[in-house]
């Protein structure tokens, strides 16, 4: 008892609250606490809000702000529809050109048409360019020397439903708004289209085959 | 007296008849119940026949020329969007080049002020790099643009290469011959889109190759026969299936009794019903 007192009394001087309400509180406390539960350390004591010691103690608020880094999670693969008998299955619209500005307005004017029709778009997305190298031949001699780099854009619209009545008005639409220098094709989606998306890891791909050949 | 008796006798009956056949629902071939006297009974039994058309579209080769005031936008934004762009690394290049030889010119230079990494550097090469790029330019035509066989006769798949067009066929229809999209009827244990792809096929002289837009049919005309033929033949009328489809790969050469035409031009060769029945799927883009 002889001891919490003195740390009460310590931590009052410290912060200088020696007022006379504050002697009065400090012997309420000590006249108020049974003996067994004075051995208790200091921290388990939480004052009430009105007590001038309320709030002691604290320092997390005093930390900067740290944001916690959130994990992103693997893409996971919309399900696949199935064609019925009144209407595709899911499809992907693939948009392709050298021009990157025209093949993504494109692909947004068909994200819009879509939207617009009532045709459901599932996912729109784009795939990784491929550069293509021209290479020419010198004119003395056998070396070939780079002339030019072309990339080719690609862009997919994912589509999941779209009713068979609706499908010729609408590929009528895309196609006679399709722009010079770019290749438009619509084919079913199939789950290797979706593993296209993600970049080779052929180390790992070498792990597994030695895996699968030593089984 | 007795014939407001008999009209809604009949009238009883034909309700009873259109209930029991909303129970029964039965899909064909309702019997026994003709003998009603007065009452209007559609007999389903007559039949109509099914003809497959395909709207063939030949879609526009070449962009089509800006009218003016399309002309004067689009080269608005584009003075907009240089005026508001940065410079590429190459311009930059240019620039510190020009900045570096004015220096090297000045009276008073002094080579130790330059900076290490630019001491040895050699100038002016960024713009004999451009030169050379001039130079290759100049050597380099461009073609013409292709603007089609201009005065063309309809017959030609070639003409007017900036508008969408489409196929027309004569067919013979009862006693006179008239331009209407390809048809052929309707046989049993086929699909109507196998029906278009016949029609097309069937055409005389015509080296197509086509892809059909689509499963469905996109439109449908229907006409009822006169009485005198309803009476000889026991045909109610006819429907046409319209299926679309585009012309894929090299254009067709001129096939006799077939034209391509333009949609302004649809109204001097088809009649007026049939057309007016089609335009709502044609698409005037």
């Amino acid at each position: 008892m002889s001891l919490l007192i003195r740390q009460l009394q310590v931590s009052l001087t410290q912060q200088s609250i020696l007022t006379n309400q504050a002697s009065a509180l400090l012997q309420r406390v000590t006249s108020s606490l049974p003996a067994p539960l004075c051995r208790l350390a200091p921290t388990n004591e939480r004052h009430y809000r009105t007590m001038p010691t309320h709030g002691i103690g604290r320092w997390k608020y005093l930390l900067p702000k740290e944001v916690p880094r959130k994990k992103r999670d693997k893409l996971q693969m919309k399900p696949i529809r199935g064609s019925t008998a009144t209407e595709y299955g899911s499809l992907s619209v693939k948009v392709s050109g050298y021009d990157m500005t025209v093949v993504e307005h494109y692909s947004q004017y068909i994200h819009n048409l879509c939207n617009r029709l009532g045709v459901r778009v599932s996912e729109s997305y784009a795939l990784p360019t491929k550069s293509t190298e021209v290479m020419l031949m010198q004119e003395q001699g056998t070396k070939m020397y780079i002339d030019a780099l072309l990339k080719t854009h690609e862009r997919i619209v994912q589509i999941s439903s779209m009713t068979a009545t609706l499908c010729p008005t609408f590929m009528d639409v895309v196609l006679q708004n399709q722009p010079e220098g770019v290749q438009l094709s619509v084919k079913e989606h199939v789950e290797r289209d979706f593993l296209e998306r993600f970049k080779a890891r052929p180390q790992l791909e070498g792990l597994m085959a030695q895996v699968n050949q030593r089984d | 007296m007795s014939a407001p008796v008999v009209k809604m006798a009949g009238r009883c009956f034909y309700q009873l008849y259109k209930l029991s056949n909303s129970a029964g629902r039965l899909a064909s071939g309702k019997t026994g119940i003709r003998q009603f006297s007065g009452a209007v009974v559609k007999n389903a039994a007559e039949p109509w026949r099914l003809l497959g058309a395909a709207c063939v579209q030949r879609l526009a080769v070449i962009s089509a020329d800006q009218r003016p005031l399309e002309a004067k936008f689009s080269e608005l934004m584009n003075q907009m969007e240089l005026e508001r762009s940065l410079m590429s690394d190459h311009e930059l290049r240019l620039l510190d080049d020009k900045e570096r030889l004015r220096r090297r010119q000045a009276v008073d230079y002094d080579s130790d002020e330059e900076e290490e990494a630019d001491r040895d550097q050699d100038i002016v090469l960024t713009q004999d790099l451009e030169d050379a790029w001039e130079q290759r330019l100049k050597g380099f035509a461009t073609q013409p643009r292709a603007r089609g066989v201009v005065d063309a006769r309809l017959e030609r798949a070639d003409r007017c290469l900036a508008e969408p067009l489409l196929l027309l066929t004569q067919q013979e229809v009862g006693p006179e011959r008239l331009w209407m999209l390809p048809q052929t009827p309707w046989e049993a244990g086929e699909t109507l889109k196998t029906t278009a792809q016949r029609a097309l096929s069937a055409t005389p002289g015509l080296d197509l190759q086509t892809v059909f837009l689509g499963n469905a049919p996109c439109g449908l005309y229907k006409y009822r026969m006169p009485r005198s033929v309803r009476d000889r033949e026991g045909l109610t009328g006819v429907k046409v299936f319209f299926f679309k489809a585009v012309v894929s790969g090299p254009l067709p050469p001129p096939a006799p009794s077939s034209l391509w035409v333009r949609q302004s031009e649809l109204k001097d060769y088809l009649k007026p019903s049939y057309l007016e029945k089609i335009r709502p799927f044609l698409l005037n883009l």
